[in-house]
């Protein structure tokens, strides 16, 4: 993998676990209104996530299993690291059994997988 | 060249005549002046687009209680990408259609939020950028606002998880981008020590935690010395996620 290449997968897995964080945290506040006030907020991650994917070859299809299992990995332990964080700090409701379906979602929404 | 069509037998003029051509249908002039909070001059015809809104706002909608324009159109020149508008309503309005109506008759983008009153107020009160939003604007109805501050750790959490990418992304994001992110983590510090939010007192705040014109630097994307400003970044940006999670922490605590 090239050095650009290495960091654009980067950016897309650092916009996309945000995207992730995002979508988990909506959920443990559980408020209608919060979901309809922040949900803007996820759809900014993760159409940042989006245009860094275009950059990201092959763009169309699905990527090869080497990156698959790279993204993947790298996104569950980048999310779960952001919200075992709060769980510490006595957040409560975080459903951490959210993270695999969350991020294979929005892997298959960006054509990774 | 438009043409007019006049019936051959008319009375009144003969031919060769000067007439005035005029609509049948006048626009009827808002009846009252809308309020400008801290806008400064504002470009004449920006003021026209903005009577332009309300008075397309008011034929298409039956009642509301306020309408409030915003963000970066009313910042000076003409560097903006939409106009914000805010309608205050309790009657259930189709976002989607009324969007598509001021859009069609003003020509320019426009980001469309319809609150209920209730949601309103309550969104001053726990959230900062409602706060910045309402600290510089234009409303067609007069209104004050002065809410207590509610401190509601977990939107504060959700908030600053908005300007964290940039510690990351630094490289790739753009000026605007930047000064949104910076701007959007010191709101929330403000909030959170009671301060004023207006545009003023966050480059204020930017400019004493980075350095003075630190607020264009970002925003014009030529930050001199990227590795301070991002050591000073991530260090705000540490102890304010801390502070917070401390708040939630203190709330479960209490409960």
């Amino acid at each position: 993998m090239s050095q650009n290449r290495n960091k654009l997968l980067d950016l897309f897995i650092g916009n996309l676990s945000n995207a992730a964080v995002h979508h988990i945290l909506e959920k443990a506040i559980d408020d209608a209104m919060v979901m309809k006030r922040y949900n803007k907020e996820f759809t900014i991650s993760f159409e940042k996530a989006r245009n860094y994917r275009k950059r990201i070859h092959p763009s169309h299809t699905a990527l090869s299993d080497k990156d698959m299992e790279y993204i993947t990995n790298k996104l569950i332990r980048k999310v779960n690291a952001e919200l075992q964080q709060r769980i510490s700090n006595h957040y409560g409701n975080i459903n951490l059994e959210l993270i695999e379906e969350t991020v294979q979602n929005l892997l298959k929404d960006t054509k990774v997988i | 060249m438009d043409q007019i069509y006049i019936p051959k037998n008319r009375q009144g003029f003969s031919l060769g005549s000067y007439v005035v051509i005029q609509p049948l249908l006048k626009k009827e002039t808002p009846a009252e002046n809308p309020f400008f909070y801290h806008t400064g001059n504002l470009e004449t015809l920006k003021v026209k687009i903005i009577d332009e809104i309300f008075y397309t706002i008011e034929k298409n909608i039956e009642s509301y209680e306020n309408i409030i324009i915003t963000g970066s159109f009313l910042e000076r020149g003409f560097r903006f990408n939409d106009i914000d508008v805010l309608i205050i309503s309790d009657e259930c309005i189709i976002e989607r259609d009324c969007k598509k109506i001021l859009e069609e008759h003003i020509g320019i983008t426009i980001h469309l939020i319809i609150i209920d009153n209730k949601s309103f107020i309550n969104g001053l009160r726990t959230d900062p950028l409602y706060q910045a939003m309402v600290s510089k604007c234009v409303s067609k109805k007069r209104f004050v606002y002065n809410v207590r501050n509610e401190f509601k750790y977990k939107i504060l959490d959700l908030h600053l998880l908005k300007s964290k990418a940039l510690i990351d992304s630094f490289d790739i994001l753009s000026g605007d981008e930047k000064y949104e992110m910076v701007r959007n983590a010191a709101s929330i510090a403000l909030f959170m020590d009671n301060k004023k939010i207006s545009k003023e007192n966050i480059d204020k705040f930017i400019n004493t935690l980075f350095g003075k014109n630190m607020n264009k630097e970002i925003k014009e994307n030529m930050i001199f010395d990227k590795q301070d400003f991002l050591r000073r970044y991530k260090s705000f940006h540490e102890a304010l996620f801390k502070k917070i999670l401390n708040g939630i922490k203190n709330e479960s605590k209490q409960k």
